[in-house]
């Protein structure tokens, strides 16, 4: 009764015209960013942070919502159409996709993508509404040791699924932590590592960061080579899919509506690592497992599901527990506080208008990108042809608006030139940007529950082991970072490492 | 020292010293009441650690021939450079000129020197894109945006 109840404040809130609107434009920018290379969904939610700032606080985070579910129907169209994902999780959609249009059946590709984004999402709502309210009351009995090892549980996670060698992971996760905590310590009211600038006291922005780490990295990174798209000549007719392609892939839809969900609730994990799950089950179960990678429509049903039922698990952690999972959510955490709004255990019972309005704008948003994806996909295929060398110039101009509306201060520019040059020099010797951003979130949090914890427990480290949440917590935490010293459970890691990067 | 990643963590070494030196140098405090250099001091500590151990296990490694090569092999390296000194210049004198002129005189740049177009194409492109921009964003999001001496906005 209750849930209905909040259904309904949650539909009354999505469906105003304000709200519509700007659901309408996030799921817009977010299949343009999905198409277009070069800018992903984190790098689009900061660039658009500040146009939420004039916005009520549901219209914008209905907006940011939009923009990382829509980026992940927009990624499968590049994938197949191209042969170049929009973004990471529609990497693996590429397999059967562009071979599905090679065999002129492009349409029916987008089509399934389409449809099973569309199904995928539904479900994973669902999921979220019914697993959301059980979790915040859960959540209420967490005390400062069990918010600090639920973090060390999720940095620990993200690391050992971080790409390639788990010591760099590391490293960064405790380089965003110290970045996290410059500025006015909030227990001794000291400035720390401010070098006596103003601009410092608040700390570093998350949006200098961000827009450095993912935007500029990523435009140097595109200029330095050439890039050449091929796009498949091809007429795109009979988007619909046969009945013969829904009974082929109503298995795969299914599973990886599920396992999308699930790993979608796992810090790290996200649409990359379900999309890429789904795909091997696929395989696993077909009873034609040579069909893959040769046009199998499965192939895109399967991680295309995965992948957007994955945002709607991602939401769990950082409205329930206010505890963002991947670096998307970490950028949602910010926006909900730039508008006063601590998501968390009781974000539901002080903001039930915010918390169920955006759950229920995502059904809503659902419904658009279908509309969106299928009858207008031309002129996703037209953008899909603008040239990088017109793109590039107008991603940098948008950046660097961006990053200054949000604070009025030419010193966050210098910042995120300087994490354009980090995150470049980063990606070039192999160091990955989320556990950086992750932890450099999740920093304060991390320090303030930790030193809490130790006064609360006059300095005993046992407070992390006697309390069964935190003791459970660090003991998953330490078997994952012990695992790779086991060679079966390493080469498991290694495996899904190299197929990401591959 | 050919070894890519021993440059790196040569970097990060650095960077953990300095950490790990700002928290002693705030007071690390003790364990019943943790000071506010407490995590500086041990995730500088950790840097450096796990740094060292990237070194370690770069140094012992046997080195394929021409690693460092294929990092910086083939890349235009002009480009990458002039975009970021144009990023900086336009950053620095984006208060002066303000945001249209400075928008402008930058996307010229980013359209003519680094990938090269017609003048035409260069400056119809410049002009309009930071028009758009500055509608969308200074009039419609009301943004603040410095005017500069023309003192336009």
């Amino acid at each position: 009764m209750d849930l209905w109840h909040y259904v309904g404040i949650g539909f009354s809130v999505a469906l105003h015209p304000v709200n519509l609107f700007y659901c309408f434009l996030g799921v817009f920018i977010g299949t343009l960013i999905g198409v277009l290379p070069g800018i992903g969904p984190v790098g689009a939610m900061s660039l658009l942070l500040p146009a939420t700032f004039k916005s009520s606080p549901e219209a914008g985070i209905i907006m940011l919502a939009g923009i990382y579910y829509g980026a992940m129907y927009g990624g499968s169209t590049t994938s197949i159409l191209v042969n170049i994902p929009g973004e990471a999780a529609s990497v693996v959609t590429c397999l059967d996709g562009y071979q599905m249009a090679r065999k002129g059946r492009a349409g029916p590709a987008l089509g399934m993508a389409a449809f099973g984004s569309f199904i995928a999402g539904t479900l994973s709502i669902v999921g979220l509404m019914l697993l959301a309210p059980p979790l915040s009351k859960l959540a209420l009995q967490f005390g400062p040791p069990e918010y600090f090892t639920l973090m060390v549980l999720g940095l620990t996670i993200l690391i050992y699924l971080a790409h390639g060698s788990i010591t760099k992971a590391l490293l960064m996760a405790a380089f965003g932590i110290v970045l996290g905590a410059i500025g006015m310590d909030e227990i001794a009211s000291t400035p720390r590592m401010t070098f006596g600038r103003m601009e410092l006291l608040d700390g570093v922005g998350l949006v200098p960061i961000v827009m450095g780490l993912f935007g500029i990295s990523e435009v140097f990174l595109n200029i330095e080579r050439e890039i050449r798209r091929d796009i498949f000549q091809t007429k795109i007719r009979g988007l619909f899919p046969t009945a013969k392609d829904w009974l082929d892939c109503k298995g795969a839809l299914a599973r990886g509506s599920l396992l999308g969900f699930f790993l979608g609730i796992l810090p790290g994990g996200g649409g990359v690592i379900a999309s890429f799950v789904s795909y091997a089950v696929e395989k696993r179960v077909s009873k034609h497992p040579d069909r893959f990678g040769h046009g199998a429509i499965e192939g895109v049903a399967g991680p295309e599901s995965a992948n957007n039922a994955a945002t709607g698990g991602a939401f769990i952690p950082l409205l329930t527990l206010g505890i963002p999972p991947n670096v998307v959510m970490a950028m949602l955490l910010g926006a909900f506080m730039v508008h006063g709004i601590q998501p968390g255990p009781l974000m539901m019972k002080q903001n039930p208008g915010i918390f169920w309005g955006v759950i229920s704008s995502m059904y809503i948003g659902n419904i658009i990108l279908l509309i969106l994806n299928l009858p207008l996909i031309g002129i996703w295929v037209q953008i899909l042809k603008v040239p990088y060398r017109i793109l590039f110039p107008l991603i940098l101009l948008f950046c660097l608006i961006g990053v200054y509306t949000v604070s009025n201060a030419v010193f966050d520019i210098y910042i995120m030139i300087t994490f354009g040059v980090v995150g470049y020099l980063m990606k070039k010797f192999e160091y990955e940007g989320a556990p950086l951003v992750l932890a450099f979130v999740l920093g304060p949090l991390f320090e303030v529950n930790l030193r809490k914890s130790l006064i609360l427990s006059h300095g005993d480290f046992s407070i992390f082991i006697t309390r069964p949440i935190s003791a459970c917590s660090l003991v998953l935490a330490l078997l994952l970072l012990l695992s790779p010293l086991i060679p079966a459970l390493s080469k498991k890691r290694e495996a899904i490492a190299k197929d990401e990067i591959s | 020292m050919s070894h890519k990643d021993t440059y790196s963590s040569l970097f990060w070494i650095a960077i953990g010293a300095g950490s790990f030196y700002e928290g002693y140098r705030l007071g690390v405090g003790d364990l019943h009441n943790p000071g506010p250099g407490f995590i500086f001091f041990w995730m500088g500590l950790i840097m450096i650690g796990l740094s060292l151990s990237i070194l370690v296990r770069d140094a012992l490694r046997k080195f394929p021939a021409g690693e460092m090569t294929s990092v910086w092999s083939g890349i235009h390296w002009k480009k990458v450079i002039s975009v970021l000194i144009s990023l900086l210049l336009y950053s620095y004198f984006f208060t002066t000129l303000g945001f249209l002129l400075s928008a402008t005189i930058l996307l010229v740049f980013l359209f003519k020197a680094v990938e090269p177009q017609r003048w035409r194409v260069a400056i119809l492109g410049a002009v309009s894109s930071a028009l758009v921009a500055y509608l969308v964003f200074y009039v419609w999001l009301g943004s603040q945006l410095p005017k500069g001496f023309l003192e336009i906005g």
